[in-house]
């Protein structure tokens, strides 16, 4: 039983296509790899240019973290840092940006940016966080690629790149130069020294400076460079000055430059400026310049020019027309041999003259001309009383010998000049203070102390002290006797003394001496009156007492000194003697004997006797009335002085010193002649008050 | 009688006629297109399996070339950059003497990543013959694989949480590189190319042998 069975059907799937096949899933590593490969070819593309710079040293430089920079913006990545094969130099290996690479070419230069502390500033400050940096310059121009650069210590003076101009400046002095000293103009920086280097041939120090576009279009002939490091002091015609810059450039130093007059030229290419100790030095050499207007004319001095210095102001009345622009000295032949001149060159401003605007130096000239003849002279004077300074015044002097404007003279006109007063001046004085110094000072001093020493003495003494004493002792007795009653009987007696006292005056009166006083007083204001007048010509006794101080100097004052010990000294030896010293024992003496005599009026009732003394002093005033009957006659004679005082007075002039002291005399005897005519009158009114004393 | 013996150890669905639902596991006749239960598509073994697994195999690999040689982690602090690559930042906490974190990250992002390469590629390579490990041994190598591909995102997960942390401006900024994107593709791809792997196939060689 075979059941008739197909045959096996080869059934095999037909073999699918490969490509059919292929699962769409592919497309997930193709892109994959696609996107790798981009990243990876794109940044082998980015990957820049390897270049090397070598440094000395490369502080802070670290591999894959120091930037390469230019113009502050991060343009590389410092690789690696290796050392030269000698091991002298460290070769930094950067890379940096395909964009930038092409510039980089022979004239880059590379230097580590690092904070620096300096007296200009800090520098840098940003890489103290960041870490240092690679700092590159160069220009804006495509060049052959270079690809191994040196390094530089700093920032170049002259970035390639950076507009400006690089000058050369000569100096004698480079203590206060150093390298990267800013220049400035006006104070304002505009430039930086290199480093100064000695010239081999000569002792000058020269120094390269780089002077930022467009400040170096200010540079030309008329340009000066002068030194502002440090500070200067200076005393001279203008007193005292003190001159210093920026604090910076007291510390590193620093050059200023300016134009010192307009209209400079432009300057070739390798002109060497000069550096001047200071502004004044820059300026003052600016004198042998021709300025446009300045007419330069000289002066001739027969004196010393001592204290004369380029630069001093030339005056005319005060005002400065000009300057001196060189002092120097010409050998003239004349009949006695050579003889050396002292020519001072004159720089004249015309403007300053006040001439016309556009006049030339013909116009000065014949301004001189005229001048000269009138009588102007160059003169020397003293710039100020306290320095020797001197300046040149042009003056007008009448009373002159003619001198002419040597107009011809080569090699420039000559001036006339006349003896300056300055040695007169100087003379007097020195003769003054020798006068001074031989004064016997020093003795009379001697003798005031010694005369002090002995009044000194006198006070000391015990016998004066006593005194005080004695006196208070006599006034108690005085009192005693007052108070006594017999004295308090006194007034009445005296009472009839004054009334024959009335009696006497009336009798005075009659006798016609008061008339004749008045007539005396009326002679003595007459002479006063005319006194008066003639000091109404005060102002020119002023003048003639001018006249007496400039005499002064020949009193003879050693002689008044000289009298004046001498009185000193007699004066000592009179205290000084013993009778002097014996004298306040003598005064307590005698003060005791009063007080005695005191004592002795009280017992011995002396006030009883006082009636008698009155008495007598009745027959005393009957004297006085004898006496003044001579009073008219008195009274002729003091007319008579006064008429004499007048005579002398009028014999002495108005003008003599000696009209002061007749002056004060005769005030004093207008004064004794009014107080004798109140004295007269207070008589008259009140006889009482003679004896009363009130 | 050796053969029979491995036969009896070794017993298809396929042998047996059957195909078996890979969502629900319900087992269908040979014929059935769909499942029954719950309508997922039925192949008896996925044909397409091998060539995904190898597409996306390359895929991982190529994205970990770049993982490896661009910086994973991009640090600066206080101006200063520090960029670290996944080897770099090993070797660098090996010098630091971190070696525990040092031989996780070493673990975690290159022993791993590099064998699953092999290990998905053997498995690929051997589904078709049976060769060095048999039977059960390659099914257990395919759980590993798929179960230990996700922890080699551990070092992606950390840069990501440093750089959205560290974000302090000046002082310090944390921030991911190149790598770590490539290198969590790298990751996924490793795990889809293990994913679309048909552990099935790796039983077909035995049925060949038997028959």
């Amino acid at each position: 039983m075979t059941d008739p069975k197909p045959a096996d059907l080869d059934i095999s799937a037909a073999r699918p296509s490969f490509w059919r096949n292929l699962s769409f899933v592919w497309l997930v590593p193709v892109l994959a790899l696609v996107i790798s490969l981009g990243l990876a070819w794109q940044s082998f593309s980015q990957r820049g240019v390897a270049i090397t710079i070598s440094f000395p040293n490369a502080p802070g430089v670290t591999p894959g973290e120091t930037t390469l920079r230019y113009r502050d913006v991060v343009i590389g990545t410092v690789e690696k840092v290796t050392f030269s094969e000698d091991l002298s130099q460290v070769v930094v290996h950067a890379r940096v940006d395909k964009d930038v690479a092409p510039y980089i070419d022979s004239e880059a230069q590379f230097w580590i940016v690092s904070p620096k502390v300096s007296t200009r500033g800090i520098t840098g400050l940003s890489t103290v966080l960041s870490g240092v940096y690679i700092e590159g310059a160069w220009d804006q121009e495509l060049g052959a690629e270079q690809y191994a650069f040196v390094g530089s210590d700093g920032p170049p003076l002259e970035q390639p790149g950076r507009p400006g101009r690089r000058i050369t400046l000569m100096t004698t002095d480079g203590r206060l130069i150093s390298e990267g000293a800013p220049v400035y103009y006006h104070g304002v920086e505009v430039g930086r020294l290199e480093k100064p280097r000695l010239t081999i041939s000569s002792d000058a120090i020269v120094v390269d400076a780089f002077i930022e576009a467009p400040h170096d279009r200010r540079l030309n002939s008329a340009t000066r460079f002068w030194d502002t490091s440090g500070f200067s002091v200076s005393l001279g015609g203008q007193g005292l000055t003190l001159d210093f810059d920026s604090i910076a450039s007291v510390v590193a130093g620093g050059v200023n430059f300016d134009s010192v007059y307009e209209g400079g030229e432009p300057v070739s290419v390798g002109h060497v400026f000069t550096i001047y100790p200071d502004e004044t030095e820059a300026r003052r050499n600016l004198l042998a310049r021709s300025t446009a207007d300045a007419v330069s004319i000289a002066a001739e001095f027969g004196e010393s020019v001592s204290g004369l210095e380029p630069g001093a102001p030339v005056q005319y009345g005060g005002l400065k027309i000009g300057e001196v622009s060189a002092i120097s000295a010409d050998i003239q032949e004349t009949e006695t041999g050579p003889q050396i001149r002292l020519l001072a060159n004159l720089a004249i401003e015309p403007d300053r003259l006040g001439l016309a605007a556009g006049a030339g130096p013909d116009d000065v000239l014949d301004f001189f001309d005229a001048a000269v003849e009138r009588g102007l002279r160059a003169r020397l004077a003293a710039a100020n009383l306290f320095s020797a300074a001197l300046v040149v015044e042009l003056v007008e002097l009448p009373d002159l010998p003619p001198e002419s404007f040597q107009r011809e003279a080569t090699p420039l006109p000559i001036l006339p000049s006349v003896e300056s007063n300055l040695p007169d001046f100087t003379a007097t004085a020195e003769g003054m203070l020798e006068r001074i110094n031989s004064l016997p000072i020093e003795e009379l001093l001697d003798q005031a102390i010694s005369l002090m020493a002995s009044i000194e003495a006198v006070a000391s003494s015990e016998g004066t002290r006593a005194a005080p004493d004695a006196v208070v002792a006599l006034l108690e007795d005085t009192r005693a006797l007052v108070n006594d009653e017999a004295t308090r009987a006194l007034p009445g007696d005296i009472r009839a003394a004054v009334a024959d006292l009335r009696g006497i005056v009336a009798e005075l009166k009659e006798a016609g001496a008061f008339d004749n006083l008045a007539a005396a007083l009326k002679r003595a204001d007459e002479a006063a009156t005319n006194f008066a007048t003639a000091s109404q010509e005060f102002p020119a006794l002023v003048e003639d007492l001018r006249a007496v101080a400039a005499k002064a100097n020949s009193l003879e004052a050693e002689e008044l000194v000289a009298a004046a010990t001498r009185v000193l000294d007699s004066a000592d030896k009179v205290i000084g003697t013993e009778a002097a010293r014996d004298l306040p024992p003598a005064l307590n003496a005698a003060l005791g004997e009063i007080r005695a005599s005191l004592a002795e009026l009280r017992e011995g009732g002396a006030v009883e006797n006082a009636n008698a003394t009155m008495a007598s002093a009745r027959e005393a005033a009957d004297a006085v009335a004898e006496a003044a009957a001579g009073l008219p006659e008195l009274s002729t004679r003091l007319e008579r002085l006064v008429a004499q005082a007048e005579g002398l007075i009028a014999a002495y002039g108005d003008r003599s010193q000696f009209n002061d002291e007749t002056l004060s005399a005769l005030r004093e005897v207008r004064q004794a002649a009014r107080s004798v005519s109140q004295l007269a009158r207070a008589i008259e009114r009140n006889p009482n008050s003679l004896l009363m004393g009130r | 009688m050796e053969n029979a013996r491995r036969t009896q150890s070794v017993l298809t669905a396929r042998r047996a006629g059957l195909v078996g639902c890979t969502t629900c596991g319900r087992v269908h006749a040979r014929q059935a297109v769909t499942c029954r239960r719950c309508g997922s598509r039925l192949a008896s073994r996925d044909t397409g399996s091998l060539q995904r697994v190898w597409a996306w195999l390359f895929a991982g690999m190529i994205a970990y070339i770049p993982a490896n040689l661009y910086p994973m982690l991009v640090t600066s602090t206080f101006g200063k950059t520090q960029q670290n690559t996944i080897v770099g930042g090993v070797i660098e906490l090996f010098d630091h003497g971190s070696w525990g974190v040092a031989l996780i990250v070493f673990v975690a992002s290159v022993l791993i990543p590099i064998g699953k390469f092999i290990a998905i590629a053997y498995l690929a390579v051997s589904a078709r013959s049976a060769v060095v490990i048999r039977g059960h041994g390659r099914q257990h190598l395919y759980e590993v694989v798929e179960f230990i591909g996700r922890w080699s995102m551990i070092d992606v997960f950390v840069v990501a949480i440093l750089a959205a942390l560290v974000q302090l401006d000046f002082v310090a900024t944390v921030h991911p590189g190149i790598a770590a994107a490539s290198f969590a593709l790298s990751v996924a791809f490793t795990m889809i190319s293990a994913q679309n792997f048909d552990p099935r196939l790796l039983w077909d060689a035995y049925e060949a042998d038997d028959t």
